[in-house]
């Protein structure tokens, strides 16, 4: 466990950046108590102080995980986000899409969101955006990345993608063992 | 008619060329043609007149430095009157530092310890076969290696088919072999002694084999090193060979776990706001606008 380097700060932000923008501030600088990001086998973290502290007692190996995990880093230096932070990006999403019931099953199944499936979509949100999943009772199912943006999907055919899948719920019963 | 008044108005046009009034005698460096003068300056003077002062008193020096000088032995040829000056006695610093010591060969050490010093002996010696004066080495000289005996006896014990012109060349080339070897080595022992550190030097350390035999390997690593990286890929995609050398030491050095949190946070803050830029998203959403004035 270790505080991210300035680099993988800088990649950190900048993907979690294209989901909540500058909220990102809010994750830092709580009200609460102080919380921090900690990587930890290319994991990054998101833990309290507290937590943080304590956990420094537990040998490298022994240590399996703590706090909340963000996501990853990949072997080439990318960071890939995890389900386990959709309660986090889901309070200060900027952009989001809510889906028809019919929809929210090949959503879980790891599916991208077909038109069809569109129930809602925040105004105005541009290509290739950060949005999170929503299922009409505005419970959070996961994020993906849009396809177009709102305008040009008026045209598009019901059947042509318009959010790509990046993590879904599902995934907590399907990558159980290395999600954490 | 007396032209002493004459003479003697002449004469006053001129200051005298003797000078008075020096307390300490003045020290002169002729070799140099330098004078120094030790007199103290006469400070009321020089506050009072100082052009005229110093200008007085460097025409004094220079009397007495001409004077010295006249009183050198002269020679006189075409370009005239000469004074032969004498060596300067003034010392002036070395401009480089002295040279180090050269390192001593393994031999050099042996003899000082031993006490053995080198004789000089002449170059000539007699020989009695021919009766006549040859170099003791060298072209025509006396310590042929017995290839040109004309007959060579068998020496007891050994195979009489053997060819003892061969055993005598082959032990000739082992011979220098050897003193090539031992070349190298002292070459080798220099150059770890020119490398210690004077600290080492000045305690007496002596160079030893095996120091001398390391330093050669890490000179000859790094070079390795150094040369894996210089490939187009800088070594990334290289062969990589069994036993090979792997860069030692490169460490990557992160901040502690458990630090001021307040700090770690404003340099988060920093990054964000490098990331989204400091004033983060546009507050008027441009596009959204126009499309709201379009409609009115």
């Amino acid at each position: 466990m270790r505080p991210l380097t300035e680099l993988e700060t800088k990649t950190f932000f900048e993907k979690l950046a294209k989901y909540i923008g500058r909220n990102i501030t809010h994750l830092i600088d709580r009200g609460d108590e102080t919380y921090c990001f900690r990587l930890h086998r290319d994991r990054v973290y998101y833990v309290s102080e507290s937590v943080m502290r304590k956990a420094t007692s537990v040998g490298r190996d022994q240590l399996i995980s703590l706090g909340i995990c963000f996501g990853k880093f990949t072997k080439t230096g990318k960071f890939r986000m995890h389900v386990t932070c959709l309660d986090y990006i889901a309070q200060y999403a900027k952009h989001k899409v809510w889906i028809k019931p019919n929809g929210e099953m090949p959503f879980l199944y790891g599916n991208h969101v077909v038109k069809a499936h569109i129930g809602r979509v925040t105004e105005d949100t541009p290509e290739h955006q950060g949005v999170i999943v929503y299922s009409m009772t505005d419970v959070p199912l996961g994020f993906g990345v849009t396809a177009r943006s709102t305008s040009d999907t008026r045209k598009m055919e019901p059947t042509a993608i318009v959010v790509f899948h990046q993590a879904d719920i599902g995934e907590y019963l399907r990558q159980e063992d290395t999600l954490f | 008619m007396d032209v002493s008044g004459v003479l003697e108005a002449h004469k006053q046009k001129f200051k005298s060329v003797s000078v008075e009034g020096k307390v300490i005698p003045v020290e002169y460096d002729l070799g140099l043609l330098a004078a120094y003068d030790q007199n103290p300056v006469d400070e009321a003077e020089l506050k009072k007149n100082k052009e005229e002062y110093l200008h007085s008193l460097s025409r004094d020096n220079a009397q007495l430095l001409f004077n010295e000088i006249f009183q050198l032995q002269t020679i006189s040829d075409d370009n005239g009157v000469m004074a032969i000056l004498p060596a300067p006695t003034t010392l002036l610093p070395r401009e480089k530092p002295l040279p180090k010591p050269k390192p001593e060969t393994r031999w050099e050490k042996f003899a000082k310890a031993k006490g053995i010093v080198n004789r000089k002996k002449e170059r000539m010696v007699y020989d009695d076969a021919t009766g006549e004066y040859k170099p003791r080495w060298g072209y025509k000289g006396i310590n042929d290696d017995g290839s040109k005996d004309w007959i060579i006896e068998v020496p007891a014990g050994a195979n009489p088919m053997e060819d003892q012109y061969e055993a005598r060349r082959e032990a000739k080339k082992e011979r220098i072999e050897r003193n090539e070897k031992r070349r190298q080595r002292n070459m080798e022992e220099a150059a770890v002694a020119t490398k210690m550190d004077q600290k080492a030097v000045n305690k007496g350390d002596r160079p030893n084999m095996d120091n001398a035999r390391s330093l050669k390997r890490k000179e000859i690593e790094s070079q390795i090193l150094i040369s894996k990286n210089s490939t187009a890929s800088a070594g990334k995609f290289d062969e990589a060979i069994k036993g090979d050398l792997k860069p030692k030491g490169i460490k990557r050095q992160f901040a502690p776990t458990v630090t001021d949190l307040s700090k770690e946070k404003a340099g988060n803050m920093s990054i964000l706001d490098r990331v989204v830029g400091k004033n983060g998203e546009d507050l008027v959403n441009v596009r959204k606008a126009i499309k709201a004035t379009k409609r009115q």
